[in-house]
């Protein structure tokens, strides 16, 4: 089980902080590629803050040599600023501050290397337990605050964690691609009616006496299941029909469309 | 599977194997029995099976997302073990405006090293088996693609191959991934740089057999599938009095865009088709005039040739030596045959707008059908 906690150096109010999936994504791929006697991996995460420092986006991050005995921690400074300006190539935005990540424990003293690279803005850090191994949690509050973080990504990016979702819950974790349109639509479909399938047990337990009636429950499901167009018969069908013969030609034009240009690309290969 | 297991013996065979199929460990080690039937040292095993790692996944989604350029390009980095072609890490080129092509080149290169590098001192996967690029509605044929590629397969080991993102497919809830790689006929017309009919017969092209789809997988490793598991568990609210939609919480609730009724890329991909199909109805034109330009000049050529046979035949009747036969090549300059490469890549788009608008036609009828039964 992974948890992931953030905060800040200062006795400011916490800023609430939202981070994009692949940011942490590559904490665990870095974590998994750490060597057996590092305890924890740091890096560094890009992003913005907001004008009025009411807010923070995490967008990426990246891994940073370092290495710690005992008392003693040393960063590899230059190839932090290295790979820095390689990002702030791809990315464009030039992000506001950066910032250490670890996992299991927190460090001071990574917190302050990371407090001079981002000034004057104070630097957060997150650390995101992997759970793999116990070990005892250092109190954090002594030298920083907590604050909220939250996941957020973009509603198209959601496809892809979905996919991931299902690769994680199949065997070997690992699925074929690609998907055609139809295959998903079905396993959408599919979904659906299982849950209606759960909901219609529930109802008919319900209705039999078996099951203690929620009323709660029962208002969500008159609150859901009341949403659906009622409207006059004639003009639903009438509209659906129109709708179905757009599809069709639609689907029949891309039709042509594919065997005009088969043809065509066969006809080059005519020679007088 | 005879090369399979030459490439064994000469795994065990050798003495201190130049093992690591990346040059990221500079010390060898021997490698072990159980790994010499799949390590293969001389990129003998055929590529079977591209497997894209789900950090992979969300970068290229997120970059695809971000980017404001129309194609967006990255590197794949990975390795092969066994016929698999794991790409287990990527990262995103810098996108140029194509105005100071040298300079940008050698910036790009520049910037590619030294990523590379430093990937390597945080031991990830440092060498390049591929690109990646994300387009919409399946567009994906395109000259910039295919020289990419080509310059790959020259240079990489397996040659490397290209994933295809289609951006639009992925808002619509199906997040889709494709591994391409050229076929050997078509590079092989493309190292002579000859495209012209003759040619097209010799290597029997279309543009359906300009690219061969590898079979793609991903794959989430156990950390990162605990790490989604606590991400989809949904906790009920503490909320008394909480709406449906916020009853029971949890990070990555179920979604169902797939159901969706609006059918908002049509018209896009309609406009689209329109497009490429007049592009492709200019490049044919073209194409037409040059043959018609080659025909002339040839037509000329062989009437010049009949003439002077005839006054020679002439000469010789009357007695007077025949005049010089010329070279008609340096008289006549007859252009080369065009290239169809252009066309042939126009047809491939021109076919793949085809393909995601039939399929997102059939879905939109099945949702249909689903609504109103319901109704």
């Amino acid at each position: 089980m992974s948890r992931c906690t953030a905060s800040t150096a200062s006795s400011a109010p916490p800023v609430p902080i939202t981070i994009h999936p692949v940011a942490l994504f590559s904490i665990l791929d870095h974590y998994l590629r750490r060597n057996d006697d590092q305890p924890r991996v740091i890096g560094t995460l890009l992003g913005t803050r907001s004008p009025d420092n009411t807010s923070i986006h995490v967008r990426s991050s990246f891994a940073v040599l370092h290495s710690e005995n005992g008392e003693q921690v040393a960063v590899d400074m230059e190839y932090h600023r290295t790979m820095y300006e390689l990002h702030s190539r791809v990315n464009r935005r030039r992000p506001s501050y950066s910032t250490g990540l670890n996992l299991n424990t927190c460090s001071a003293l990574i917190q302050n290397f990371y407090s001079q690279e981002t000034a004057p803005h104070q630097a957060i850090h997150v650390a995101l337990s992997t759970g793999a191994e116990r070990l005892p949690q250092i109190p954090r509050t002594a030298y920083s605050s907590p604050s909220p973080v939250r996941l957020q990504f973009q509603d198209a990016e959601r496809s892809g964690l979905d996919l991931l979702t299902q690769t994680a819950l199949s065997p070997n974790s690992t699925t074929a691609q690609p998907v055609t349109n139809i295959t998903h639509l079905d396993t959408t479909l599919s979904t659906v009616a299982q849950m209606l399938d759960s909901v219609l047990a529930y109802v008919r337990q319900v209705l039999a006496g078996e099951a203690e009636g929620d009323k709660a429950l029962g208002r969500y499901l008159m609150d859901t299941l009341g949403v659906g167009p009622i409207s006059e018969k004639g003009g639903e069908d009438k509209a659906f029909n129109t709708s179905l013969q757009d599809t069709l030609m639609i689907s029949y034009l891309a039709n042509l469309v594919r065997s005009q240009a088969e043809v065509s690309s066969r006809l080059a290969l005519v020679t007088s | 599977m005879a090369a399979t297991s030459m490439a064994a013996a000469l795994a065990a065979s050798l003495p201190a194997p130049t093992a690591a199929p990346t040059p990221a460990a500079p010390t060898y080690e021997a490698i072990p029995a159980s790994m010499s039937k799949v390590i293969d040292i001389e990129a003998e095993l055929p590529l079977q099976v591209v497997q894209l790692d789900g950090l992979v996944v969300t970068k290229i989604i997120k970059h695809a997302r971000e980017a404001s350029a129309a194609t967006v390009h990255g590197l794949l980095l990975g390795l092969d073990l066994d016929g698999t072609l794991e790409v287990s890490n990527s990262f995103a080129l810098p996108h140029h405006v194509s105005d100071e092509d040298e300079k940008s080149a050698k910036s790009s290169a520049r910037y590619q090293a030294s990523m590379l590098r430093s990937l390597r001192e945080v031991q990830a996967d440092d060498s390049v088996v591929g690109f990646y690029q994300a387009t919409t509605l399946g567009a994906f044929f395109n000259q910039n693609l295919v020289e990419i590629q080509a310059i790959h397969q020259d240079k990489l080991r397996h040659g490397g191959v290209v994933i295809v993102h289609d951006l639009s497919l992925t808002a619509r809830g199906n997040a889709s991934f494709r591994a391409f790689r050229l076929t050997s006929s078509f590079l092989d017309a493309y190292k002579k740089s000859n495209f012209s009919t003759s040619s097209l017969v010799n290597h029997r092209l279309t543009f359906s057999s300009i690219l061969e789809e590898v079979p793609l997988q991903v794959r989430v490793n156990p950390l990162l599938a605990s790490f989604l598991g606590s991400l989809t568990k949904s906790t009920p609210s503490l909320l008394p009095d909480a709406t449906p939609e916020t009853a029971t919480f949890s990070v990555l609730p179920p979604s169902f865009s797939a159901l969706d009724l609006g059918t908002t890329g049509l018209t896009k991909n309609l406009e689209q088709i329109i497009e490429a199909v007049d592009n492709y109805r200019t490049e044919e034109g073209n194409l037409a005039y040059m043959s018609r330009q080659i025909a002339r000049e040839r037509a000329r050529a062989d009437n010049y040739v009949a003439k002077r046979k005839e006054e020679n035949l002439a000469r010789v009747a009357q007695d007077l030596a025949p005049l010089p036969e010329e070279d008609v090549a340096r008289l006549f300059k007859i252009p080369a045959e065009p290239s169809r490469l252009e066309s042939m890549l126009l047809l491939g788009q021109i076919d793949s707008y085809g393909k995601s608008l039939e399929s997102t036609a059939s879905s939109a009828v099945i949702n249909m059908f689903s609504a109103k039964a319901s109704i």
